[in-house]
């Protein structure tokens, strides 16, 4: 049952990931706000301004300036469920991050089942050293060359995504798979005619699944770190490519929430897989 | 295997250092976009330059900026990963929650961010100097952790005990016992980490937030494939190519284990 123990764990585990997050959005924060070019508004060169506009433009831009201030309007905002108002795209924040969601998790999710079935399907059987010379290839190549391949040949940005991770998946499975199978109780159970795919389910599979799952979750954070280039080269309207604009356009409410989403996705990932399979 | 991935890269290597068969910023106007020929082995660019000129010079860039980069980064792991190890309390734990910061987000999301925020419109050799500290800067997480790891296992072995045991002063503890440990280890995160890098750089170049032009770098050279037309064209894929053997060889010689994007 759920001790008192398990508990403390839990609540060590959540109040981690949530200092991490929290690390993270106010890193992010101050690196924009003191970016080289931050407090500059080329709206300012416009001549058709008033004097009374451009003093209204700064005392906004002032406005956003202290990020302590952000911060503390933004965790009350966030509260309330209201993430801000992003000025690149001139639309509420909840709005875009709501709007782009399902394309990059629709992405994720075709892009994890392909690449881990595909990995695993090539990874399983004794083949030669075909597939592990292209998975070297792959991961011989820059995810945005990738992009740009399957973008000529007309492939969308979920193959992308099952192209970039299959050949990780593979190589990874491929390895342990390669030490599982030369166990010596593994010698013995073919000695006395188990058949292989029951030494494969009842012995194999069983002895990598928590490395299996290790993997699962670091897949998951290279599929969300992949979804970038891909989109930005792909032209998917994604949370990818939203990303990439608001790095951009140098948009500090939507990076802050972003890069928040991005660390709450990857820690609990990881956080989840430490749990199923402590190493 | 390795062999030949070691042979490979020292040629690769010499062939970056030879001379260049013309400048890399220099405009034959009269043949821009010309297919390849004796004179120009791998074609001119849309402004008349040589692709094989650009393209060792290209290459000369790359892997010194990785290589500068990733020395950079296993010099601050080295640094902060055995402090962390040896001094432990609460120097380990902020070290080891900036490193646990630093990887809370995908590699290439944090570079991006980070890079992003930097100037844009800047020299060829500032944008060199950009990169090179930007992934120097944000890369030497991980790294730490396994030297952190490496050199509290050391500090607790045998040998280590009973260094102290004799009464050897700390000094000598580190520079005659604990270095010459933990030195392989540094050179397996070294030798995993240019590869990475010059990946790295490579998507960065090809998202217009790498090196500068008219400098050539691998990811610069890689933005023509936007314009398409492999089929017509082939000796495009030039530099991916050179790029797969090189990152291929170094994968060859020292596996990696997590690949990370």
């Amino acid at each position: 049952m759920f001790g008192a123990a398990d508990r403390h764990v839990v609540f060590r585990q959540i109040a981690r990931i949530a200092a991490l997050v929290l690390a993270a959005g106010l890193a992010c924060a101050f690196l924009v706000r003191y970016a080289p070019g931050t407090m500059v508004d080329e709206r300012e060169l416009d001549r058709r301004l008033s004097e009374e506009s451009i003093r209204e433009l700064r005392s906004k831009k002032a406005q956003n300036s202290d990020v302590w201030a952000n911060l503390r309007h933004y965790l009350g905002g966030l509260t309330r469920g209201d993430l801000g108002y992003s000025q690149s795209n001139n639309a509420p924040i909840a709005a875009l991050i709501a709007d782009r969601a399902p394309e990059t998790l629709r992405e994720l999710a075709i892009g994890l089942t392909g690449g881990w079935l595909l990995g695993l399907a090539l990874a399983i059987p004794k083949r030669g050293w075909g597939f592990s010379a292209l998975a070297g290839l792959l991961l011989s190549l820059p995810i945005a060359v990738i992009a740009y391949l399957c973008l000529l040949e007309g492939a969308g940005s979920y193959l992308v995504l099952v192209i970039v991770l299959a050949p990780r998946i593979f190589r990874f499975a491929r390895n342990l798979l390669v030490q599982a199978y030369s166990a010596l109780h593994i010698e013995m159970a073919r000695a006395r005619g188990v058949t292989e795919a029951k030494i494969l389910m009842a012995h194999v599979l069983p002895a990598i699944t928590p490395q299996l799952l290790a993997l699962a979750a670091a897949s998951v954070t290279m599929a969300i770190g992949a979804t970038i280039p891909i989109e930005a080269i792909c032209d998917v309207p994604g949370l990818g490519r939203l990303a990439w604009n608001a790095a951009m356009a140098r948009d500090l409410p939507l990076l802050v929430n972003l890069t928040m989403l991005v660390a709450v996705a990857t820690t609990v990932t990881m956080a989840v897989s430490e749990k199923v399979s402590p190493r | 295997m390795k062999a030949l991935a070691i042979g490979f890269l020292i040629a690769i290597v010499l062939a970056a250092l030879a001379p260049l068969p013309t400048r890399y910023d220099r405009q034959f106007r009269d043949s821009p976009n010309a297919r390849p020929s004796r004179q120009f082995p791998l074609g001119t660019d849309d402004l008349g330059r040589d692709r094989l000129s650009r393209l060792i010079y290209g290459t000369r860039v790359s892997l010194l900026l990785a290589s500068a980069a990733a020395l950079l980064s296993c010099v601050t792991a080295a640094a902060l990963g055995g402090v962390a190890g040896l001094a432990g309390g609460i120097a380990d734990e902020v070290i080891v929650g900036v490193a646990d910061l630093f990887l809370s987000l995908p590699w290439l999301f944090l570079l991006l961010m980070v890079r992003a925020c930097l100037p844009l419109n800047v020299s060829p050799t500032i944008s060199v100097a950009i990169t090179f500290l930007l992934l120097g800067a944000l890369g030497w997480a991980a790294p730490a952790r396994v030297v952190r790891a490496a050199v509290r296992k050391f500090n607790n072995a045998d040998f280590m005990l009973q260094a102290r045991a004799t009464g050897c002063p700390t000094s000598k503890l580190l520079w005659r016992h604990l270095m010459p440990n933990a030195m392989p280890i540094l050179w397996a995160q070294l030798w995993i980490t240019i590869p990475a890098y010059v990946l790295a750089e490579t998507t960065l170049g090809m998202l217009g937030l790498g090196v500068m032009e008219p400098l050539p770098s691998w990811g610069n050279l890689l933005r023509e494939l936007e314009g398409g037309g492999i089929a017509g064209h082939p000796w495009l894929l030039a530099p991916a190519l050179l790029l797969a053997a090189v990152v291929g060889s170094f994968q060859a010689i020292f596996e990696r284990e997590d690949y990370s994007v």
